[in-house]
């Protein structure tokens, strides 16, 4: 508060003068003596309480007059807690504002509001102050970031999409949602163009740039004692819990249990649901011990239901991570291998090394090894990928269970080897190529184009310097749908890509043994590999991920229930995707059959501490808008609604008197 | 809104105002109403006949016009002059409620009726009757007995200049120790003036100041009255709070000046009433009156009712 607004302010304390002046002329009313008082009527008159009414009223009404005098000067330099946009040149204003939506955002303020609730009210007034010219957009900072309103100048607009906007479970994404919100406005016609956020700043600060952020709500950043469930999975009998915590009293005296699913707000169901689940017998507790940062324990169960759920005992500041939905033992992406051990692992035996590079990836799949070939597309509905390492051939049962779960959205790698030229009779590589495939021992001349593998990342790069020794060479001209995405030098196909209805088969024209070639030891086998178990989360979707993240169903139409009602589905190029928002479980219903998605929440949304700033703390003079709102105008009217209602009063009285 | 010039000054002294000297004064109101006013007269037995009278409760039943009781039906009493000695005896209100002086007043009430009281002491001991001095309500003030020539004045002046208005006179103990040495000295002849505001009196006055009328003695009561208690100048929300006790009243002055008027005149027909039955007189001064102009008035009420 600068001088000047104390001075003003100050005349405020002349409040005191009217009623001193009042008090002091009744203390010489009633100090008059007069000896035959007591022929005097004792009884109060009518009038006189009139007129003590009217006299309070007086008093009331110049005690307010000097308030709003002193108002009056000192509205356009005091500041307003509530949320304007201040025009420097008078101008319209392109605002973008960012709100973010993220799980933190529901921890409580010290007010007793969450910071969404705070965050959401500032985004109201700041909308209140909003004229007409004035564009406004909205991105939501919950993971991924996106754009919730596209700049428009309808006002009405805006203000119901804000109503419309509520909190996630996600993880917060301020830097993409900041450039976001950035580039929403970079095109405005205003020249006064502003990203106002509106965020707890827990996570990684948004990079500095034009315009500058403007942070108007500081107590957003106010650090809250929290301690919440980041995932549950079940492998088993034991259920792998992990918690995170902020600072180490949130876990102090509290105790993990594990429970059944069903009645919780983990549940898919119609609605918002109490969290309240005392009721029932916790199937195994646990105490962790409390330490602040993430800790993984294990609990033990023997129970067969199908949704379990663990929560943490006690209360912190954001108690809707206490409760946590366990990941069912099917959740991982299934992944079928079938490779030979004796070809495909390396000199010091163990597992094929097929299987060691999925498992080094380190996603969330289960690999599955199979002794023979399915003979029944049903044998392959629990998993989303089949790979396959160099093949001798399918005979006609395998290679219709494979085309048929193909065709319903599965996706099938095929590493082609050396046995393809041992083909049996009435063996084909079906679907993976057609015709006949030979094998080439002398090494290719010149190297693989790179550039047509990018969406396999730097490590594409790698094969550029790969060794061969011989090679698989097949026809790739033939059938429609067909695609060759990478060659060697000489033009014979590297990697194919067929499409089947809803799923695809990729062909690679080297196998996984060493013996043929380093393309195992190489990165980009295991980015290959990545990008194959990608595009199967994309078909089949992840049957355990992170809220904000998407499910994909392989182009069909499935009905989703969440935990907090059914979940609109999302158009993309991939197909039909749902984004999972809310923790818990979802019910996907495809093809007359179920199954059950688990969604938990991001560890560092929870360890991340909030960074508190000034407002305006990226500041230059234009970003530091001041929340400074010049109420003058109706200082004075209610300065000059005072003094007529004084004149009204004085005039009464002496016209009754 | 009038309001107070002066405050009670019991403490620092009796407001005076325009009525020092007091002998100054006294003797220019006695010289301007004393002319030849004053006959050494009474009422009673004698043999000049005076007039009748109502018969009240106490009167010698010897003096019964029973002629009149024949012809009229009613009870009358035959009164007759007769020269005789006489004391005047001052019974002066010293009490509290005398101190007030409001805007127009001279002084202070007790100022206003020691100049009064001082100039018919000036009258009586110029034509050689003897002076008394006794007091209503204060404690302090002592009373003089019956003497006379000018030590007598000096002696009573001196009194009143040094009287204070205090206390308070509400029981009737106080009234019996003030008025016993009237009864009991004042004889047949005598003239008693009673000068008093008649505020925060007991309930009692009256009738006791009243019988100082009897047996004989002329009887005059002066009250004396501010300006302001006559007129209740004051206007709107006023708390007014009296000298005698702690007695303080919040009103509406121009509401209630009708009905404090009214009350007024009411206790001052009572004593009127009350008093002519005893052929005693009341007589209400203003402080702002001429304080001979009241003397003289005093000294006619003598004369009328002496019988």
């Amino acid at each position: 508060m600068s001088f000047l607004v104390a001075a003003a302010l100050a005349v405020g304390l002349f409040v005191v003068l009217p009623a001193a002046a009042h008090l002091l002329r009744r203390g010489r009313a009633a100090e008059l003596p007069f000896a035959p008082a007591a022929w005097v009527p004792l009884a109060r008159s009518i009038a006189r309480r009139e007129r003590r009414l009217e006299d309070r009223l007086l008093l009331l009404l110049r005690a307010l007059a000097v308030l709003a005098l002193a108002a009056l000067g000192a509205a356009p330099l005091a500041s307003c807690s509530r949320l304007s946009l201040s025009r420097g040149s008078g101008g319209s204003v392109a605002l973008a504002l960012v709100l973010d939506d993220s799980l933190s955002m529901h921890a409580a303020t010290k007010g007793g509001a969450s910071r969404w609730e705070r965050a959401k009210g500032g985004a109201v007034e700041l909308l209140s102050s909003a004229r007409e010219g004035d564009s406004v957009g909205i991105v939501l900072s919950g993971k991924p970031a996106r754009v919730l309103l596209a700049p428009t100048t309808d006002l009405a607009v805006a203000r119901e999409a804000l109503a419309d906007a509520n909190p996630s479970d996600r993880a917060s994404d301020l830097p993409a949602a900041v450039a976001l919100a950035r580039g929403l406005i970079s095109d405005a016609t205003q020249a006064d163009r502003r990203v106002v956020v509106l965020s707890d700043f827990a996570g990684p600060p948004p990079a500095e740039g034009t315009p500058p952020i403007w942070a108007p709500l500081p107590e957003l950043s106010e650090p809250a004692a929290d301690c919440g469930i980041v995932s549950a999975e079940r492998r088993g009998p034991h259920v792998t819990v992990t918690l995170a915590c902020s600072v180490p009293e949130a876990l102090r005296g509290r105790s993990l249990e594990l429970i059944g699913a069903k009645g919780t707000s983990v549940e898919p169901g119609a609605g918002t649901r109490s969290i309240d689940i005392s009721s029932g017998k916790p199937l195994a507790t646990l105490a962790p011990s409390p330490r602040a940062g993430v800790q993984v324990v294990t609990l033990s169960t023997d129970s067969n239901e199908k949704m379990l759920a663990v929560r943490l005992t006690g209360s912190d500041d954001l108690a809707r991570d206490d409760l946590a939905a366990v990941a069912p033992d099917s959740a991982a992406l299934g992944v079928a291998v079938v490779a030979d051990p004796t070809r495909g692992s390396g000199d010091t035996g163990g597992a094929p090394l097929l299987e060691q590079a999925i498992r080094a990836l380190d996603r969330d799949v289960l690999v599955r090894p199979l002794g023979l070939l399915p003979e029944d597309a049903a044998e392959l509905d629990r998993y989303a990928l089949f790979v396959l390492d160099d093949p001798s051939g399918m005979g006609p049962e395998p290679r219709r269970a494979l085309t048929d779960w193909i065709e319903k959205g599965g996706i099938a790698l095929a590493f082609l080897g050396r046995a393809a030229e041992r083909m049996q009779l009435g063996s084909t590589l079906e679907p993976f190529v057609q015709g006949s495939v030979s094998f080439r021992e002398s090494p290719p001349p010149g190297r693989i184009d790179a550039r047509s593998l990018l969406f396999l990342g730097p490590e594409a790069g790698a094969l550029a310097e790969l060794e061969v020794r011989g090679r698989a060479v097949f026809d790739d001209a033939s059938p429609a749908g067909v695609k060759t995405t990478a060659r060697f030098a000489d033009g014979t196909p590297f990697l194919v890509e067929r499409t089947l209805r809803r799923g695809t088969t990729f062909s690679v024209a080297l196998p996984s043994s060493i013996a043929e070639s380093d393309f195992a030891l190489n990165p980009a086998f295991v980015a290959l590999l990545d990008h194959v178990i990608s595009e199967a989360e994309k078909r089949r979707g992840r049957r355990h991920t992170t809220a904000g993240s998407s499910f994909g169903f392989g182009g069909v139409k499935p009905e989703v229930l969440g935990p907090e009602g059914a979940v609109t589905l999302q158009d993309t190029p991939e197909g039909p995707q749902a984004s999972a928002a809310i923790r818990g479980f979802y019910r996907v219903s495809i093809d007359q059959r179920e199954e059950l998605r688990s969604v938990a929440i991001e560890a560092n949304e929870i360890t991340d501490v909030p960074k508190p700033r000034a407002s305006g703390a990226f500041g230059g003079a234009r970003a530091a808008s001041n929340p400074t709102v010049d109420v003058s105008n109706e200082t004075a009217l209610v300065l000059l609604l005072l003094l007529g209602l004084e004149l009204i009063v004085r005039v009464r009285r002496s016209v009754f008197a | 809104m009038a309001t107070s010039r002066a405050q009670p000054k019991t403490a620092l002294g009796l407001d005076w105002g325009e009525l020092a000297p007091l002998r100054l004064r006294a003797r220019t109101a006695a010289d301007g109403a004393w002319s030849g006013l004053h006959r050494s007269v009474r009422r009673g037995a004698g043999v000049e006949f005076a007039g009748h009278r109502a018969y009240v409760p106490g009167d010698d039943l010897r003096w019964l016009d029973r002629h009149a009781l024949m012809r009229h039906g009613a009870l009358m009493l035959r009164e007759f002059e007769t020269e005789t000695d006489r004391t005047l005896r001052l019974l002066v209100d010293a009490s509290g409620s005398m101190a007030f002086r409001g805007t127009r007043g001279r002084g202070a009430k007790l100022a206003y009726a020691a100049v009064i009281a001082l100039a018919l002491a000036w009258i009586s001991t110029h034509e050689g009757d003897r002076v008394a001095l006794d007091w209503l309500g204060s404690g302090t003030a002592r009373p003089l007995p019956g003497m006379g020539g000018s030590e007598a004045f000096e002696r009573v002046a001196l009194a009143l200049e040094h009287a204070q208005p205090e206390g308070v006179l509400t029981s009737d103990d106080d009234l019996t120790r003030a008025l016993v040495p009237i009864e009991r000295n004042a004889r047949r002849g005598s003239l008693v003036a009673v000068l008093s505001d008649l505020v925060d009196l007991p309930d009692t006055a009256l009738e006791r100041l009243a019988g100082l009328g009897h047996r004989g003695r002329s009887l005059v009561v002066v009250q004396v009255l501010d300006p302001d208690e006559l007129d209740f100048p004051y206007e709107g929300p006023v708390r007014l709070r009296a000298l005698e006790g702690d007695r303080v009243v919040d009103t509406d002055a121009s509401a209630v000046r009708g009905a404090y008027l009214e009350e007024l005149a009411r206790r001052q027909r009572e004593w009127q009433t009350r008093l002519g039955a005893r052929g005693a007189r009341l007589i209400v001064a203003s402080t702002a009156d001429e304080p001979g102009e009241v003397v003289r008035r005093i000294l006619v009420a003598f004369r009328g009712g002496a019988r």
